[in-house]
């Protein structure tokens, strides 16, 4: 077979002229072209305005008048109400009480779910469904629940069984924990989603090896199950704790007659936010609240990701 | 150490069986490598003895006990997976120790043997590190230690190099079967790569369908095979097995049935013929060749099949050309054209 050489190989097709944009440019304009819509959207309506409200929290704005600058008077403000700190208290209640016994409620359903066969899929459905109900429906059915006798079912069931009655939602010290199983329960389905998720990740070889070796089921769980799911674990905890932190609907639906009562007792700094911001129209003092909130929720989600760093 | 025995054993999932009654013996560190095709029932087979899959019929007895109903841990047997199953959180020696986690030993005596074992397989440089430092041959040896701190009555390997890349392959060969040596281990190894069988057996089990075809030492299946299938999967590449009307009469069973005749590459040999009055003589184009260094692989085409051949290293025929391959009679292997089992055992 005889070969071509150089000089007489005829191009096929015209010769194109190199492009001027470079490969990695030309896909960088590409890239960003599509990333530009949302990147305006979240700069326009999610960071604007939370820099807005560091300068907000800095002024009397109260939507009239013009914003005046007064310094950090509603900071000063803030700090000697006894409201303040009563929500204060309060948030951090639904946080520090609420993010373990949901995790734990979510992992121990979750361990167990993923082990049953029978009605696996409605089961799963079942536990799922207060996660897509929406928040005004079932703080209205859980209302129910803690009415006074004879129309909540709560203390119905306790006289029926001769029980003292219990204050839910009227009692000072009630009420929170009242509102707290209703927000555990409400995001309980997502948490045991994710939770099966991370489990079905674990591959069957090391729970077969783990049996080979003789380890017990508490030994397995201790040391090879909890250790793995780790990762989902440290996104809950997060995911759980920032949600409490920012609990609003649960209360504010449960309380609608004076929200965040009886006497502040059930109210998160949310709802505070939300009603010094339009009830009482203090803007300027809102935003000095919601920079406190703001505050809160990165140091305890930095925290959290901090402690429950991997080591290795 | 111990035996292993199955008697009878089965294994159905809901009606289907899977497993139809195997009779095997094990015996005191004896090497037995399981061979077959996915889905033969091999893996099942060694779970069944593990105690990871539920007997549906028949007895496994490991020593003198019929274990059965027993528990995994209560076997005294130590598994190595395909996939290794090593945690990646714990540290090598974390690994290794978790097989001794439940044995009554003093600290002193369990890091010594966590050493001891990590000494054997050449770990003690990777010793305070995690999985995800070392690489895959090293992770097989940590599964490999964590089995042996145990001192139990067998091993098993399910696929345990399946994972590996050729060359670290070959390596592990060699050091599991030096281990075997070393340990004087009963060893069950389930594996569907025929080398493995060949090169580390002291016996090959070939399963197919969920029966044993043939059991013995790796050379006897290899020169003596019960059946086309056998023949065919043993050994590198296959055996060519073309009908007794191919090769041109004296071939045929009693009275002239037609047989299959079955010869190997290795003694198919493409060349002059040097007058030797070979038995089989067979030509065809050569479709393909495939240079190996110290021979060459010619394939050529016998009426509707392709058969190979070797030729020797400097005569490396053209693809296109005819050629002609011959063997001698010692070589053949005949099986009945219809059963396809072997019609003579040597």
């Amino acid at each position: 077979m005889v070969h071509p050489t150089e000089s007489d190989t005829i191009p096929t097709h015209p010769v194109q002229p190199a492009p001027r944009l470079s490969m990695r440019t030309r896909s960088a304009i590409w890239v960003w072209s599509f990333l530009a819509i949302p990147v305006l959207f979240y700069c326009v309506i999610r960071f604007y305005p939370t820099f807005n409200a560091f300068w907000l929290s800095l002024t009397d704005w109260d939507l009239m008048s013009d914003a005046e600058f007064i310094g950090f008077e509603n900071y000063r403000r803030m700090f000697a109400d006894p409201g303040f700190w009563q929500t204060f208290r309060n948030t951090f209640a639904y946080l520090i009480y609420g993010t373990p016994i949901s995790l734990l409620i979510a992992f121990v359903v979750a361990y167990y779910l993923d082990r049953v066969r029978f009605a696996h899929n409605f089961l799963r459905a079942l536990y799922f469904m207060p996660y897509i109900t929406t928040a005004a429906a079932m703080a209205w059915v859980w209302r129910w629940f803690y009415q006074p006798p004879p129309t909540g079912l709560i203390n119905s069931a306790l006289g029926e069984l001769g029980f003292g009655q219990i204050e839910f939602l009227g009692s000072t010290t009630n009420a929170l924990p009242a509102i707290m199983v209703t927000a555990i329960w409400a995001g309980l389905g997502f948490q045991i989603i994710i939770f099966m998720a991370g489990l079905r990740a674990i591959p069957d070889t090391y729970y077969e090896a783990a049996r080979i070796d003789g380890l017990g089921e508490w030994t397995i769980l201790r040391k090879i199950t909890l250790p793995l799911l780790k990762p989902t674990t440290v996104f809950l905890v997060v995911f759980i704790s920032i949600a409490f932190l920012r609990i609003f609907d649960q209360v504010y639906n449960m309380t609608t007659n004076d929200p965040g009562g009886p006497l502040g007792s059930t109210k998160p700094l949310v709802l505070m936010i939300y009603q010094t911001a339009f009830s009482s129209y203090d803007m300027g003092y809102a935003a000095a609240q919601t920079v406190v909130l703001f505050t809160i929720l990165l140091v305890v989600s930095l925290l959290q990701l901090w402690i429950l760093r991997d080591r290795a | 150490m111990a035996t292993i025995s199955l008697k009878n054993l089965t294994k159905t999932y809901g009606k289907v069986e899977v497993i139809h009654g195997i009779d095997l013996e094990i015996a005191d560190g004896e090497f037995v490598v399981f061979v077959g095709p996915s889905g033969c029932g091999k893996s099942t087979t060694l779970r069944m003895v593990a105690g990871l899959e539920e007997v549906s019929g028949g007895e496994i007895r490991i020593g003198d006990r019929v274990v059965n109903e027993l528990d995994p841990k209560q076997r005294n047997i130590a598994m190595v997976f395909q996939n290794y199953a090593i945690y990646p959180h714990m540290t090598v020696r974390e690994n290794i120790a978790i097989g001794l986690y439940t044995q009554k030993l003093d600290k002193a005596e369990k890091a010594r043997r966590v050493e001891n074992a990590a000494e054997i397989l050449g770990l003690t440089k990777f010793i305070d590190r995690r999985p995800a430092a070392l690489s895959g041959g090293q992770r097989q040896r940590v599964a490999m230690g964590r089995a042996m701190v145990r001192d139990p009555a067998a091993f098993l390997f399910d696929e345990p190099l399946s994972n590996l890349d050729a060359q670290l392959r070959a390596q592990m060969r060699i050091e599991i079967k030096a281990l075997h040596q070393r340990l004087g281990s009963t060893i069950a190894y389930v594996t569907h790569d025929q080398v493995e069988a060949m090169t580390m057996a002291d016996r090959i089990v070939v399963m197919k369908d969920g029966h044993i075809l043939q059991q013995g030492r790796p050379m006897e299946i290899y020169s003596n095979p019960v059946d086309v299938f056998t023949a065919r999967f043993i050994g590198t590449p296959s055996m060519n097995v073309i009908s007794s009307g191919q090769a041109g009469g004296e071939f045929g069973g009693d009275g002239g049935t037609p047989v299959l005749l079955g010869v190997r590459p290795q003694d198919l040999h493409v060349g002059p013929d040097a007058g030797e009055g070979h038995a089989l003589s067979l030509s065809g184009p050569v479709t393909a060749v495939e240079p190996l260094g110290p021979e060459t692989l010619v394939h050529f085409q016998l009426g509707d099949d392709t058969v190979i051949g070797t030729a020797p290293a400097t005569e490396i025929p053209e693809v296109g050309s005819t050629v002609t391959a011959h063997a001698g009679r010692a070589h053949l292997h005949r099986f009945d054209a219809k059963t396809e089992k072997a019609l003579e055992r040597r």
